[in-house]
């Protein structure tokens, strides 16, 4: 049975291998998410654009606390009030890598 | 409903707040893991008696 | 019916919490897969991973995640089986088939 998963993103240096991680369960066909908090994602290649066109194609989304990431990526916003009454509906919940309040994004590869 | 809040590192607001929107009107236990030596033989039975288990950062 | 425990390991900074969760699970009687990826991967260079591959029912590593962070996917870890040098699919399995569920 499908199950609904979320990717908490907390972390610049995980979050686009979270993403690459949730689309892992879209295709597999569960109910995915990723979430990405505090940090601005920078110019995104094509290949991590496709990912998340997919995670959406397969009834899933990116999402974001974020409003530079929902403006310049097309992310979907939520707050994090939103994100505490989604994460009730999930099945499981992920909090990816390793929490670092990192203010910047000098360690994406 | 029942759910194990896991804490890796001391939780941070953020983490507080989402971990009480989760367990609002919920049946919650909760495990420190950010500790010199861990009762994983605890933690194990715990995973085992809930429906969720969530390992925060 | 023994419970079935799989672990998904995104941390590079847990390898002890990784093995007394399997110790314990295992001292139980459970089934337990554990799935590391991303950064997680670095966790196959200590020292204790062959014997997390003996204890554990299954052990897979995300390989993509093994070439980007710097390995070399021909130098499969100690312990580990060849084929389990796998993809996220492996998480999707952990989902299916595993009663319980951690991140780690």
């Amino acid at each position: 049975m499908s199950k609904k998963v979320c990717f908490l993103l907390c972390n610049s240096m995980y979050t686009l291998d979270g993403i690459r991680s949730t689309l892992g369960l879209s295709v597999e066909n569960q109910y995915a998410y990723s979430v990405i908090m505090y940090n601005e994602l920078p110019e995104l290649s094509d290949y991590n654009k496709e990912n998340i066109d997919w995670i959406r194609d397969m009834e899933g989304d990116v999402l974001s606390t974020v409003d530079a990431n929902v403006e310049r990526h097309g992310m979907t916003k939520i707050t994090m009030e939103e994100l505490g009454q989604k994460l009730r509906e999930m099945n499981i919940i992920i909090p990816y890598g390793i929490m670092r309040p990192l203010e910047t994004n000098d360690n994406f590869n | 409903m029942k759910i194990l809040h896991v804490y890796r590192s001391a939780p941070t607001d953020d983490v507080k707040k989402l971990v009480a929107a989760v367990s609002e009107g919920r049946e919650t236990e909760s495990f420190d893991l950010n500790v010199e030596n861990p009762d994983y033989d605890k933690l194990v039975d715990l995973v085992f008696a809930v429906d969720q288990t969530i390992c925060w950062w | 019916m023994a419970k079935s425990l799989g672990i998904f390991v995104t941390s590079p900074q847990h390898m002890r919490h990784v093995m007394g969760v399997v110790k314990a699970a295992k001292a139980k009687g459970a089934k337990v897969k554990v799935f590391f990826t991303w950064k997680g991967v670095h966790l196959t260079k200590c020292k204790q991973f062959p014997e997390l591959c003996a204890l554990a029912d299954d052990v897979a590593i995300c390989v993509d995640s093994y070439k980007k962070v710097g390995y070399d996917p021909n130098d499969v870890p100690p312990g580990l089986e060849p084929r389990k040098m796998a993809t996220q699919a492996q998480h999707g399995e952990i989902l299916e088939d595993y009663e319980y569920y951690m991140t780690l």
